[in-house]
This record gives structure tokens, sequence and C-alpha cells, in this order.
């Protein structure tokens, strides 16, 4: 499955979701919710209903699972980990990341995102900026269109 | 129509005009839909995937074909736009134009694959069709007389400019669980029906300060519910702070198990209005606390750089006009009641506020043809400032024609089906498309209100039946918004056939009466009966209304009437055959 990061380049890493305790302290494990700690410098897999703690704000990656491309609770969720809790590391969207939707993603705090198998590389990469600029301020660009 | 400062005369514009950011965005917004349009006829987009962003861009696929769905951002349009209207309805649909409860503009018969080209065309006028549809905040709706509206505190349009640019490609808000409509008004009228909105803000100026109030929580559909109100007296600053705090709580809360209980009216129920504005006050609190929040908040210059493009064009300093009406209204009986119905108070003297009426006989309310349009746009010219409106009751409104002009405007619009003398009035019905369009209706519409139409028009006046909303959806979506009728008709399928769901009382809110959803009055029926059933409707109102109510001269309204009786006299003489 092809990863892109923001700028489209296509990244090649070991994170994966950790299924069973077992294999949490691997390198690269992404660990659940209920088994991470956060000195564990272990990554962090969240679904899009996740409650932002602050203990999360620790973690050295964070994926969130999107379970349907156009479920807008991972876009609000990103958001809070920025801006809320002050997450900086890297935040990638995982499960059905729809190349339309990419923008959208980056805005809200993604910088990588783990494309499904089928998806077409080229489109998702041409679709990753579709406009020059937006009217209001995003977790990539916080000031609105009236204040720049 | 660029600002002309230097030249001494009016700075005016009456409505938004784009500068080089928004023409870019529009621009880049076609092109990104067009290369999606491509890609789903390629076989690279699924059907479901394409049906998400088509939907944005306005695009249903209906019963018959595409409907595209143009915004007409808070109804409003200058003269240019409807002749651009006019142009696409001729050059890729089939001559006419469909004016919605949204006050936006539809198409019945694109081909899917030259929307990109109508949108095109649409963006040279400074249109577009984003967020017509799907779930995201759709176009905000206002007042059509704002501006004008004699009752009026505050000019909601630069606030409705102001939320439909914030609210247009939203990174966070754009994937809600479902639709979601933000009403404005700005008058003690509510001409916006705000309290049936996801959000109703109501603008008013309290010691020079504008501030708004805040319903949330509102709506028709299959669970008509009347807005709570979660915050009084919010600064214009906070506007954007804190509509942002109300989306997120419903982005992350709002149901998204079942599309029936996904609207934010549902959430609001299930926490308590109270429960759900704590929560928004908490966020509200943290977004003011960040970087971010700070600098949404919305700027004095800003809402003056608004504020600007809806200044007051350059009325001329007119005689009050009354004694030339007068004497053309005697002359004229069917001047007099257009007069009476279709034409309203202007803040300013010697001119008016003018209701053009679609709902001719024999026209499915709403429909408009491309010759309509330019003539409208004509008329809009020569008797105003090239200012047109769209009502929510799918009317035109010209909100600047001066009173000398309105015999003249009247006999122009009686040549061209644009004068029925009914605004507000019971033949004004307000309509869906319904089953002869709309994949989603349960039953027609538009031969019901036809039929109703037919048999009241010559009767309303001469029994004075006065302001009677009549409202018909085809189904449970309510686009005709029959919940707030003071008569609603709703279209239900009883094992494959058709039936109407008759109910009484329901209400839109103004200054008179509050608003109210309306009661269903008892078993449906079927189509050969409606109109019969709205005569024994009518009879006991005539029976039953008091000769004169409070201080008027008028005999008592149909919904005084109504909330005063209650509904079993109806229901007795409606089922007594039955029984």
């Amino acid at each position: 499955m092809p990863t892109l990061n923001n700028q489209g380049e296509v990244i090649n890493d070991a994170w994966f979701v950790s299924e069973q305790a077992a294999d949490d302290g691997k390198p690269g494990a992404m660990v659940p919710a209920d088994r991470w700690q956060p000195d564990s410098g272990a990554g962090l897999y969240l679904g899009v209903d996740a409650e932002p703690e602050a203990t999360y704000s620790a973690a050295a990656f964070i994926g969130i699972d999107f379970p349907a491309f156009n479920d807008g609770r991972g876009l609000s969720l990103a958001v809070l980990l920025r801006e809320r809790l002050g997450f900086t590391g890297e935040l990638r969207a995982l499960g059905d990341v729809h190349p339309d939707m990419l923008h959208y993603l980056q805005r809200s705090g993604f910088t990588s995102f783990e494309l499904p198998a089928e998806r077409n590389l080229a489109t998702a990469q041409a679709a990753l900026q579709p406009y020059t600029a937006y009217y209001q301020g995003s977790i990539a660009e916080p000031t609105p269109v009236f204040r720049r | 129509m660029l600002p002309c400062p230097a030249s001494g005369k009016a700075n005016h514009h009456l409505m938004y005009q784009y500068n080089n950011f928004d023409k870019q965005f529009v621009a880049e917004r076609v092109s990104q839909y067009r290369d999606q349009t491509e890609r789903y006829l390629a076989g690279e987009l699924s059907e479901d995937e394409f049906l998400q962003l088509r939907l944005r861009n306005g695009l249903y696929v209906q019963r018959l074909a595409p409907m595209l769905r143009v915004a007409v951002p808070y109804g409003t349009l200058s003269s240019a736009q409807l002749r651009a209207l006019a142009r696409v309805a001729r050059d890729y649909d089939r001559g006419y134009g469909h004016l919605s409860t949204r006050q936006n503009m539809q198409f019945n018969w694109p081909e899917l694959a030259s929307v990109p080209d109508i949108l095109e065309d649409l963006a040279k006028v400074e249109m577009h069709a984003i967020q017509t549809s799907g779930n995201c905040i759709r176009n905000v709706t206002t007042d059509e007389y704002a501006g004008v509206a004699a009752d009026e505190s505050v000019d909601p349009r630069p606030y409705c400019e102001i939320i439909r640019q914030w609210s247009t490609a939203h990174p966070e808000f754009d994937w809600l669980p479902r639709k979601f409509k933000i009403a404005v008004t700005g008058a003690s009228d509510d001409r916006a029906a705000v309290d049936v909105h996801d959000i109703g803000l109501h603008v008013r100026q309290v010691a020079g300060e504008v501030v708004f109030d805040v319903k949330v929580g509102g709506g028709l559909g299959r669970t008509p519910v009347i807005g709570s109100t979660i915050k009084t007296d919010l600064p214009v600053a906070d506007l954007l702070t804190y509509l942002e705090a109300i989306m997120r709580v419903y982005n992350r809360y709002g149901r998204r198990d079942n599309k029936y209980k996904a609207r934010i009216k549902i959430l609001v129920r299930a926490l308590t209005a109270d429960k759900f504005r704590d929560q928004v006050n908490a966020e509200w609190a943290e977004i003011l606390g960040s970087q971010r929040g700070k600098a949404s908040r919305l700027p004095t210059s800003e809402v003056q750089r608004m504020e600007t493009f809806f200044a007051p064009p350059e009325y001329a300093a007119l005689e009050d006009a009354t004694k030339l009406l007068s004497n053309q209204r005697m002359v004229e009986p069917e001047f007099d009641r257009w007069m009476r119905h279709n034409v309203t108070a202007h803040k300013r003297p010697g001119y008016a506020v003018v209701v053009l009426s679609t709902k001719a006989f024999g026209i499915p309310p709403g429909d408009v043809t491309d010759a309509q349009m330019e003539l409208v746009a004509d008329w809009a010219d020569q008797f105003g400032f090239g200012d047109i409106r769209i009502s929510h009751q799918q009317n035109f409104v010209l909100p600047d024609v001066r009173a000398d002009g309105l015999l003249e405007l009247w006999q122009l619009a009686s040549a061209n089906d644009l004068a029925s003398a009914n605004a507000g009035l019971l033949t004004d019905i307000i309509c869906c498309p319904g089953g002869d369009y709309c994949s989603l209706a349960n039953a027609k519409s538009i031969p019901v209100a036809e039929a109703i139409q037919d048999h009241f028009a010559q009767y309303e006046d001469l029994v004075n039946l006065g302001d009677l909303d009549l409202n018909i959806s085809g189904c449970m979506n309510a686009c005709g918004h029959h919940h707030v009728g003071h008569i609603g008709i709703l279209g239900v399928d009883k094992k494959g056939e058709e039936f109407y769901q008759i109910s009484l009382g329901g209400h839109s809110g103004d200054a008179g009466a509050e608003a109210s959803i309306g009661k269903i009055v008892g078993p449906s029926v079927s189509r050969s009966e409606v109109v019969g059933v709205i005569d024994e409707i009518i009879d006991v109102y005539l029976a039953q209304r008091l000769p004169q109510s409070g201080s008027s001269e008028q005999p008592e309204s149909f919904l005084n009437c109504f909330r005063r009786i209650g509904m079993a006299p109806f229901k007795e003489q409606i089922y007594a055959d039955a029984e």
C-alpha cells in the first residue's frame, strides 16, 4: 500500500498496526489506545471516534483509521490532536483514504496518507493540492483569508 | 460593476463582488470537478465515490435525468446573473429552470458530462453550485427582503457572505453526518424561517452593537422540530468561532449509523439543549484560547468591507406615490388586487418591493422559462437597480421598484404569466418537484398543487381568505416545507399507491405568531379526495372565524382561528362521512 507525504512523495517506513500485545514492542508498531503507554516510544493507533487524551501528545507517531472515506470525524480528531494537545509528530491517515479527501486531511493536520492498494498513485498525487488557497484558517495555514 | 470611488457616483454594488481570490477559487473548483467527472466516466471513480463528489457540486441523479442545483447565495441575483441562468436553461436544458424553497435555481435536464461546462459558464458571472447538496454546510439563506424591508434592524447579507466564505470547502466540516442548513434574519418578521434550520441566526442591534441570537436543532424532514436558543447576544467578532464550536460538536457526536437520525436536531434532543449548549461553550472557550481561534475572530475591517458591498443604492428623493397609485388602483381592479397581495412597503418613500409570482395556473410552482428569466432581468434594470431575489416561496422579488412604475411593471408581468396576485394566499403554494421529477418522492405533488390552484383561483379573493400558507411535499424529506404550512400536504406511499396526509396549524414564525409544526388531521386520503378535503377545511374556517381580529379590520386569519378552535371541528367535518 503506497504511502504519500504532504509533498506527494512516496515514503517507505516500517509503521504497522499492532494486532496483538506480543507485537507492541516491535519497531514501527502502532498500538491501539487501550494497550498504548505514553513512555513506550510506540506509535498510537486511533479510531475516528477516539477522544483526544492529554497523554497522546507524547506519542512518537499517530495513525487514525478511516472506516469510510467520508467519515469526517477523523478530520475533527486530527484538529484536536494538533491544536488542543499540541501533538507535533507525524499524523497518518489509514483505512479508506480517498485521493479526493487528501486536501481536507492535509489541512486538518495529517502529514502522511496510506492509500489502499487499489488507489491510483498518480491521481492521488495530482489531487493533493487542488486549490492555491482557501478561505478559512486551518492547521496547515492558521490565518484566514481576511487576515492575509 | 467594479468599485469606482473616484467617479463621485455612488459606490454601490447591491451584492458581493468577487475579487481575484474568489475567481481563482471558483475556477479551481471547476477544474477539480471536471477532473472528477472525467475519472468517473473513465471508470476510475465508483458510482458511490462520485456520488459524494457530484453532490457537493450540486448534481443529483433524479428519476428522469440529472438535476443541477445552482447556488444563489442567500437568494440574491444580479440581472447579469439571471441572464446567464436563462442561457443555461436554453443551451443545456429544455428552456426552463425551477426556483427552489432554499432560494436556489435548479435545472432538471442537464447532461452529466456537460455539467463542468455549465459550471465554467456560471463562473464567468461569479456563480457556482458548490455545496448545494451533500452532507455539508449548504447555501446560507435569508430574508428575501433583506436590505429593503421596513421591519429590518440589521441587513443580514454581509453576515451571510461571511458565512458563505467560511463554510466553502471547510477543511473540517465538509463531511458531516448529514446536510446542514444555516439561515439568518435581521428583521422582526422572520421571513427566513430561522426556527426550522439546523442553525438559525437572528442578527440585531443592541446599543449600536451588532449581536446574534443563535438557535440550533430546528428542522423539517421526518422529525420536525423548532430550534432551541443556545446563545444570545453573541458579539459579531465571534460569529465564526461560535459556529466552529457548534459544528465540531455536531461533526464528532452526530449519529452516522442511521441517516434518518443524523441531523443535528436529533443530537440536540438526545443530549438536551442545555447539555448541548454546555458542550458548545466548552469547545468555544478552547477555540478562543488557540492561535487559530484568535485569528478566526472577525476584525471590524472585514465586517465593514462586507457591508460596503451591500450599501444602499443611490435612491432618488421621491415623493410618496400613494395618490397616483390610488387613482390607478381605482381604474384597474386587477392592479389593485396585485398591489394588495404582491407589493410590500419599502424603507424608502416612493419605492416598493414587488413579488413576481411563479404560481400561474397550469405551471408547476417555481418553474420559470428562459424568456421569463430574461424579462425579469430586464425589469430589474428598468424599474430598479438590477437586483433580484428568489424567495423561499419560490417567487422572484424585485426589491427596489419605483412606485410610479408599478402599473407598467404589473402590465408587463401580467402579459408574461408573472403577475398572479396571490402572494401569501392559498394558491401561492410552496411545492417540491415531487414524483414527476424526484426519485425520492412517494407521490406526485405538482398535480395536487394545480388542482388546488384551479379550484380556489377565483374563490379566495371573493371570500377574503387572507394569508394562508399551503405547502406540499412529495415525501418525508419535506422539501415543500409541509410541516410549517398552515395547511400541509405530505405525499405518502401506501402499498404502492399515492396517498396524502393533511396537517393543520403549522407556521414558519413571524412577528405576529411563533413558529409551530403542523398536526396531522387524520388518516391520509387519495389524490382525488385532496381538493374536497381542503374545501372542507376552508368551510370550517369561514364558518368559525371571527369577523374582526384584534385591532385589525380584517377577519381572523386561518392560523389564529385554528389556534383558537383547535383540531376537533376540522376533524369532524372532514371525516364525518367516513364514520
